[in-house]
């Protein structure tokens, strides 16, 4: 640990170092000159923002902020300030001596005034003709989620996100652009400020950092071909704005809770639930008794004489159930003695930018921390940032940028996972102590696990640090006299070091002992250590480095009303990494956790390395007629390592065509209400060549090879090397193809009051790298290469609808989205002797197959009846069983008669809708979101003897008492037939929640002006606050079936912002 | 000039890049693999290509669950692993139940696979031939094939027989089932030509070796020859085989059974030539009855000279963590923090004769009233049971029970206010320990465990190998086959050197009295080591053993008059105890025999795939 926290430490300093040479840099700033401040307007009166403000014929200039308002020192009062925006007019105003003023501009109704960013370059909106969306920064940092995948559900229509766990550190999303695609891979490619696939991914970004993501649905992300097949996600970080230097200093405070704590049992309910599982050992005809016995004497004399004791006596239950005895009858509550209320969570960030028109910068420091639900938690997250963004004229010809990024990840765990710490949560007995009366904690649940005690660091701690260096620089050159034409080299490096350090020592817990202590009444307690039987220690570091060069040639010219877009490139790329790790146990002493101090006996110690290239051109033509009819064609040409050299290349093409009607004489003089309409379409292919192992996050590489790995085997006392065929080789292996094809509309209305964006896709995924061990014999004992097998088509629709209007101070907008996608598997390998209703083939991707639930056997009589033949399946019904329905007919319930269904748990459709609204100094942002079309399988796991049911199931189980003829009788850790394999188990999980709600207040302008401030402002925020949901035992977002995983969070945080 | 110096930049920055053109740097090799060539030109990787053949063992018969849950052994304490699915014969071909890794269709297909690759690559070695070693490793990969097809033949019967390595793209991977007889011929073959390879060799443990090969052409003539195999025997004892519609798959439709039973008498006797065996040159019993306990733990833990049995085994070391040498978690008391896995069952309990030889009888009241006193020695070897003394207690256990005894039944004690109270058996289901963890039928099994009080089993690895074959099964085999061929003193010769070096008397009976005491013989030495899972299918007596209804032991202690004992200890001074025994609730496993269990289904997606595949009898497709 002490090592951890010096690293710690010593970071802070730096940062805390760094953090006074900016604040220094931002107060040293302030000029002498004349400083004039403002607002500019739209013809509405809602102020702009991001309007550029230039001192005339001088370097000085600024932006507004969020409301539109404006500080800038002016050499004098006479200067003249040019203010420009897209989507408006630019306009020259003279001070005449003023320092105060407001300005209007009006509105440039050609345009829809955004900037989008696309693949190597950025698009005005209305050119657009691929389908993309983008959210802006400012926007995501609303949301307190820390992890920047959370911030991004349901603003982004057609990407679906669902978040499956909260634990710090390990707390991101699956995130899926259309649905899935493919039956391997389905992962976006994340290019971070033109770089592909950075290491790290977009977690982790900070998103103060962040300038906007834009989103490449279709054929739009062909110039990114080789990995874009399941769509692109595009992020610029945000750079230096010519203007004065700018701090703004930013701090959050949250507090976490689990969205859902499961609800379970309590001692009294669960013990008479073990009674019944005890009954229902014997013979059904002995039920009815056993159950009155246990109920009134806890004794049952069977027919053949022998006694049994009910497991717990009627007294045992009645003591639970009054918390009489609370040494011997406890009534625990096990995720209550394990959970705080309100879990800490910070975040500090620093932002410094500014520049001239030939220099910008921009200098951001975060830092955050983050703790978990547990008592004394183990488990937390910090993380420290840095990023430094610059631009820089050398002279008319000549432009640099350069970026760099460090970030080191700082994960604490303790050594068992949340898995196990959940397992043992949701089996936890409540009628075990967490901890005695007396505050000593009470025995395992199993294997020493007590969750109170292994949350914390008694039994050692799991810790890693993930440290991130990213540069990216680039050279344009402008080639002179050619005007137009550019060459921009980039060179973007990764270094990545993760290193772990896993402290394991024993713990002790305490058991009830015989007798008593001195009093008479204490009872004794019985210290036991568990865990390892010695301290042990594992060490891992592992390094990768990341090289991407690349050249760009792009010449954009326009002829009369033809613009044309040329750009072409090429990149080289290459992966390299190496890792190692080393093992001591048989510690004396759990005082000292170095390396050095371990035992000399068993000393272990591993490593390895690996290498992977690519090699990438691709290029683009955009041609434009009055940007009234557009055309774009997009193009990459990509070799992998891996295929092998003959299939290693592959070409991807994509056609983007658009139509302006709003822009035709007979639409402008004709549909006024429509000031903007845009129809658009796109066709594309793009590639895939990451095949993963299924069910596994293991790239399969050299499916082309023929190798053999190293494993290991005991011959002669010893432990030996020994190889394995790793794959018969496939020399055909190539490229994953999608077929993505795409038509869309935008429109304004009403002077840009509503804005409507539909798309509709239909993507076709051929080639698929998958494994063919459906249809090829086992016998043949071929350990398979993944083939280019497989086709999928997936199809869907989005839609954006947006309106914002005003009425006297009061500013709102209001906007729904959402994205519907439904696959289908059109080939693959699939055995041939399936019954039909069973194929997967022209059903969605991993869809369940299972028995069709049909009622319970209320009672004997019901089974009695039954004519069904159950003997493949249970040899005698009993009553509680469940009926499943007989598919095909032939009057037995065999294996035949399970059926695949079309629900995966997956949602279909996931939308969101924003709400924003401002009035005076108040602001509010809610965002809803929502999912539909996912089934979430419920299981029973290992609840039975060994562990706690879910309140759920004591409620709705079928008793001797209380016979159902709906739900099943309990199950001894899934002991029966019907404990899963059917659609019993599969429940709902659409839901509506309040992801996101933020309440803010600016102080006034005039105000902070006095103390040197242009702008302050507090607010308040929240994730998932509210859920409405049909699944209501785990969060619906969880993809757990038995709640053995960490939930997820519902935050509450309050934050302030203050520029200087 | 400016000009020419922003092109210059120009070109260096498109430089960078367009140097590296030639594309040679996406040619990246693995880091962590060896190409075929390089593994096959070179001695030590060939050879460490043929040892990773033998992982296909897993680690015997040293799994969680053991194979002998599925017969009159044991039973098997946790729910929902598949095996109660197989004893009350639920199995269908979508749910099979539980089937070891050992035995999986696509496991042993794969290592098949690796013993055809290297047989292929060994028939023209690209690298020296020094000390001989291209034959021993083909002696060992003829082996492992004759080993994995055995495995297939005893659970499955004939099975497609595969002797090269298939390569992708082929027209047809469907292969049709082989015949039984062909099956058996194949598995023959490799062990003679093993055998011969191998001669001479000396072999570290682990490795196949002659004797290996001796060994399981022994078994797998013995299997042959059985009841289970002979289609007109199988067919008049079972409905289910009759109705088969390829009989020839499992069993020989026709030819001599006296021929087949000459054949494994031979092959069993070339094993007992081997001089291997531990302390088989008695001819008196083992005495005093403890040293016959010593005997049998000698062999069961290979120690003492007792490893000297082990012909093939799979070996464990603490280095290398492996399950294999967790089976005191897996199957010791709940008293202890392990988890009682396979517990015995008191069918087996009672097949355990007396010292003197003659059967236990529970309508004896001398016997019943004392049922672990005076058993075959190797009774305490095999079976912990009320009383039996064992390992310390941990330390927050051992208040509780200073003797550490195993405590399966339940007491009268008397508590701290003087009242009589009752105290269930740390080792119970009613335990204050880990309760959901305890025996069923009052019983943990003993043998395979190390006794070494250091190993604490929750949390130590035991070294203990998992014999495949040992000396022992040949004698058995031998002694098979001579009663079979009306060799019947030649037999019993053999049977009592087993019963001598055990501690018990000899045997003189004949007729089927003679099959009757072989069989228990053979369960009762033999007992835990996967025999009588195959030997009660292949003698076709299964209905009648694994279909009867598993059972355990109701043990009550009662307090004899004036005495007082407040931390119980087994002590028949102080208490009187009562032993009932009673059959386990048909909810929690009703055992129940099906003729469809004699061979195993072959999977649903199997069959789906290769539709050439014949099901088993019994099964629906």
């Amino acid at each position: 640990m002490k090592d951890t926290t010096q690293r710690a430490s010593l970071l802070g300093r730096l940062w805390l170092l760094t953090l006074t040479l900016l604040l220094t840099a931002a107060f040293g700033a302030f000029a002498q000159d004349v400083t004039v401040t403002g607002k500019v307007n739209d013809e509405a009166g809602a102020g702009i923002p991001g309007v550029n403000i230039v001192v005339k014929n001088s370097t000085r200039g600024t932006t507004t902020d969020a409301d539109g308002n404006f500080s800038i020192n002016s050499p004098s009062a006479k200067a003249t300030l040019t203010m420009s925006s897209i989507g408006f007019t630019t306009q020259d105003i003279e001070l005449n001596g003023r320092t105060n003023l407001t300005v209007q501009l009006a509105a440039d109704t050609k345009s829809l005034s955004e900037v989008v960013v696309v693949g190597y370059g950025t698009q005005k909106k209305e050119t657009v003709t691929g389908s993309v969306v983008s959210v802006k920064g400012d926007e995501l940092v609303k949301s307190p989620a820390l992890n920047l995948a959370n911030t991004l559900a349901g603003r982004l229509p057609g990407v679906t996100v669902v978040n499956r766990s909260g634990e710090p550190g390990a707390d991101g999303a699956t995130i899926r652009i259309r649905g899935s695609n493919t039956l391997g891979n389905n992962n976006a490619l994340i290019v971070i400020d033109g770089i592909p696939n950075r290491e790290g991914g977009l977690d982790r970004i900070n998103p103060a950092d962040i300038e906007s993501i834009s989103v490449l649905k279709d054929a739009a992300a062909a110039i990114y071909g080789s990995r874009a097949a399941n769509g692109v996600i595009l992020i610029t970080t945000k750079r230096g704005k010519t203007g004065k230097p700018s701090l703004t200093y930013s701090f959050n405070q949250g507090f976490a809770n689990p969205t859902v704590i499961p609800k379970v049992a309590n001692a009294q309910q669960y013990t008479s639930m073990l009674n019944d599982l005890n009954i229902y050992e014997l013979p059904v005809a002995e039920w009815a008794a056993a159950n009155e016995a246990y109920k009134t004497t806890g004794s049952f004399t069977r027919p053949n004489g022998i006694v049994r004791k009910a497991p717990y006596s009627p007294e045992d239950l009645q003591k639970y159930a009054d918390g009489s005895d609370p040494w011997g009858h406890p009534n625990t509550d096990w995720y209550g003695e394990t959970f705080k209320k309100n879990s800490p969570q910070s975040r500090h960030n620093v932002q410094l930018t500014g520049g001239t028109e030939t220099f910008r910068y921009l200098a951001s420091l975060g830092y955050q921390n983050q703790d978990a639900y547990y008592i004394n938690s183990a488990t937390g997250y910090k993380q420290y940032d840095i990023r430094i963004n610059l631009d820089a004229n050398i002279n008319k010809y000549a432009k640099v940028t350069l970026g760099i990024l460090g970030r080191q990840e700082n994960r604490s765990y303790p050594t068992k996972s949340a898995g196990t710490i959940f397992r043992m949560l949701q089996r936890g007995k409540p009628q075990e102590p967490a901890y005695w009366p007396d505050g000593r904690p009470g025995p395992d649940i199993e294997n020493g696990e007590n969750p109170v005690v292994i949350t914390t660091d008694l039994s050692g701690y799991d810790n890693n640090i993930r440290n991130f260096v990213q540069t990216n620089g680039s050279l344009e050159i402008k080639i002179p006299g050619v005007e137009g034409l550019k060459v921009t080299g980039t060179a973007a490096i990764d270094n990545r070091s993760d290193n772990g350090k896993f402290w394991q020592i024993p713990w002790t817990l305490y058991q009830r002992g015989s007798g008593f202590e001195a009093d008479g009444t204490t009872p004794k307690l019985v210290a036991s250590v568990r865990g390892p039987s010695e301290p042990r220690l594992s060490l891992s570091n592992s390094n990768r480095l990341n090289i991407l060069l690349g050249t760009v040639v792009s010449y954009d010219k326009t002829i009369g009303n033809h613009t044309f877009n040329l750009l072409a490139g090429m990149n080289r790329e290459t992966i390299k990494g190496d890792g190692f790790s080393a093992f001591r146990r048989y510690y004396i002493s759990p005082a000292l956790d170095q390396l050095f101090a371990g035992g000399d006996k068993s000393k272990d110690n591993d490593g390895g390395a690996f290498n992977t290239a690519r090699i990438n051109y691709f290029g683009r033509v955009g041609y434009n007629f009055k940007e009234k009819y557009l055309a774009e064609f997009l193009w990459r040409y990509d070799g992998s390592d891996i295929f092998p050299k003959e299939t290693r290349y592959g070409f991807f093409p994509g056609i983007m065509l658009g139509w302006v009607v709003s822009e035709e004489g007979f639409w402008k003089n004709n549909v006024q209400a429509v000031n903007f309409l845009k129809i658009r379409g796109s066709v594309g292919q793009l590639g895939n060549d990451q095949i993963y192992y299924p069910n596994t996050s293991n790239l399969a590489t050299y499916q082309y090879l023929s190798t053999y790995g190293f494993r290991s085997y005991v011959i002669g006392g010893s432990e030996v090397k020994t190889l394995y065929e790793t794959r018969v080789p496939n020399p055909n292996i190539t490229w994953e193809v999608a077929t993505n094809s795409n038509i869309g509309l935008d429109a304004q209305l009403f002077n840009g009051k509503v804005t409507v964006e539909l798309d509709a896709f239909s993507n076709h995924r051929t080639n698929i790298l998958y494994f063919k061990n459906a249809s090829v014999p086992e016998s043949t004992g071929l350990n398979l290469p993944a083939e280019n097998i497989g086709e999928v088509k997936n199809k869907g629709f989005e839609f954006n609808l947006g309106y914002r209007n005003s009425y006297k101070d009061l500013k709102y907008n209001f906007s729904v989205n959402g994205g519907y996608a439904q696959n289908k598997i059109i080939f693959w390998d699939e055995a041939p002797g399936a019954p039909e209703w069973q194929r997967s083939t022209g059903k969605p991707i991993n869809t369940y197959v299972v028995y069709k639930y049909d009622g319970v056997f209320k009672d004997q009589g019901e089974i009695d009846a039954n004519k069904l033949d159950y003997s493949a399946i249970v040899k005698t019904l009993r009553p509680g069983d469940m009926k499943y329905q007989d598919y095909n007919g032939d009057g037995k319930i065999t294996p035949d008669d399970r059926v695949r269904l079309n629900n995966t748990n997956l949602p279909l459709f996931q939308g969101g809708m924003n709400i924003g609204a401002q009035y005076k100094n108040f602001d509010l942002t809610v965002l809803f979101q929502g999912a539909a079309g996912a089934k979430q399988y419920i299981s029973t796991g290992e609840a039975g003897n060994i562990g706690n049911f879910l309140l759920d199931q004591y409620q709705n189980r079928w008793t001797i008492d209380n016979p159902s003829s709906v739900h099943p009788r309990i199950a001894n850790r899934s002991d029966q037939y019907y404990s899963g394999g059917n659609d019993y188990w599969l429940r709902s999980s659409d839901y509506i929640r309040l992801k996101n709600l933020e309440i803010g207040y600016s102080i006034p302008t005039t105000i902070l002006e006095k103390v040197g401030m242009s702008k302050v402002r507090f607010y308040f925020n929240g994730l998932n606050l509210f859920t409405w949901d049909k699944l209501k035992v785990f969060d619906p977002e969880s993809n757990n079936a038995t709640g053995y995983y960490y939930p997820q969070t519902k935050v509450v945080n309050f934050g302030l912002s203050a520029t200087f | 000039m400016k000009k020419i110096k922003i092109l210059a930049l120009a070109f260096i920055a498109g430089l960078v890049t367009f140097t590296s053109c030639n594309d040679d740097f996406v040619n990246t090799t693995p880091l962590d693999q060896l190409s075929q060539s390089t593994v096959w030109s070179d001695a030590a990787l060939a050879e460490a290509f043929v040892t990773e053949i033998y992982a296909g063992l897993g680690v015997g018969g040293f799994e969680e669950q053991s194979l002998s849950s599925l017969t009159d052994e044991t039973m098997f304490t946790h729910p929902g692993r598949g095996i109660t699915t197989i004893t009350e014969g639920r199995s269908n071909p979508a749910d099979i139940g539980w089937v070891s890794g050992n035995i999986r269709w696509d496991n042993m297909y794969s290592r098949i696979r690796a013993t055809n690759l290297a047989l292929e690559n060994l028939a023209d070695p690209q690298f020296p031939n020094n000390n001989n070693i291209v034959e021993r490793l083909q002696g060992e990969a003829k082996f492992m094939r004759a080993y994995y097809y055995h495995q297939l033949a005893r659970y499955y019967g004939g099975v497609p027989l595969i002797d090269r390595p298939y390569k992708l793209g082929e027209a047809d991977y469907l292969a049709a089932r082989n015949t039984w007889a062909e099956t058996v011929d194949f598995i023959v073959k490799d062990c003679d030509e093993a055998a011969k390879l191998l001669d001479g060799k000396k072999l570290a443990n682990g490795r196949a070796s002659k004797e290996a090969a001796l060994a399981l052409k022994s078994r797998i003539l013995t299997y042959a020859a059985s009841d289970l195999h002979d289609v007109p025997t199988a067919k008049s004892k079972s409905t289910t085989i009759a109705s088969a519609t390829n009989p020839e798959l499992i069993g020989y439709a026709s030819g001599s059974r006296a021929d087949r039973w000459k054949k494994a008498q031979d092959a069993s006797k070339a094993v007992l030539d081997l001089n291997r065996g531990y302390k088989v040159n008695l001819t008196e019993p083992a005495t005093p009855p403890a040293q016959g306990t010593t005997n049998y733990m000698n062999i069961a833990l290979a120690r003492n000279g007792g490893e000297t049995e082990l012909l093939f085994a799979r070996y464990f070391i603490n280095a290398k963590q492996e399950n294999g040498g967790r089976i005191g978690l897996y199957n010791g008391p709940n008293g202890y923090n392990n988890w009682a896995g396979n517990s015995p069952i008191q069918l087996l309990v009672d097949d355990y004769e007396m010292l003197d030889g003659t059967k236990f009888n529970w309508n004896d009241a001398k016997e019943a009233a004392d049922p672990y006193a005076n058993r075959d020695p190797r009774f305490d070897a095999t079976i912990l049971h009320e009383g039996s003394p064992w390992k310390v207690r941990s330390n927050a256990n051992l208040p509780k029970d200073p003797a550490s005894q195993i405590q399966t039944g339940r007491y009268e004690v008397i508590d701290a206010t003087g009242k009589k109270v009752t105290h269930f058996g740390l080792d119970t289901r009613n335990s204050s320990i880990e309760d959901w963890n305890g025996s069923y039928t009052g019983y943990y099994m003993r043998k395979f465990t190390d006794p070494n009080p250091a190993i604490v089993d929750q949390n130590t690895w035991q070294e203990i190998p998992w014999p495949f074959f040992r000396y022992t099964e040949a004698i058995f085999n031998y002694a098979e086959a001579c009663i079979n061929l009306g060799q019947e003193a030649e037999a019993r010769d053999w049977l009592n050197k087993i019963r001598f070096r055990a501690g018990m008397p000899a045997i003189t009976d004949a007729g089927q009295a003679l099959v009757e005491r072989f069989r228990n013989e053979k369960r009762i030495e033999m007992v835990y080591e996967e025999q009588r899972f195959h030997d009660a299918r292949r003698w076709m007596i299964a209905p009648s053993t694994l279909g009867r209804k598993a059972n355990g032991i109701q043990i009550v202690g009662t307090l004899k008059p004036g005495k007082t004992v407040n931390v119980y200890k087994y002590s028949k001074e102080n208490y009187d105890y009562s032993y009932a025994r009673f059959e386990i609730d048909p909810g929690k496993e009703n055992r129940n025999w099906d003729d469809k269990l004699y061979f195993l289904p072959i999977s649903r997606a199997e069959t789906n795939r290769n539709e050439k595949l014949v099901q088993n009898p019994g099964y629906t497709k």
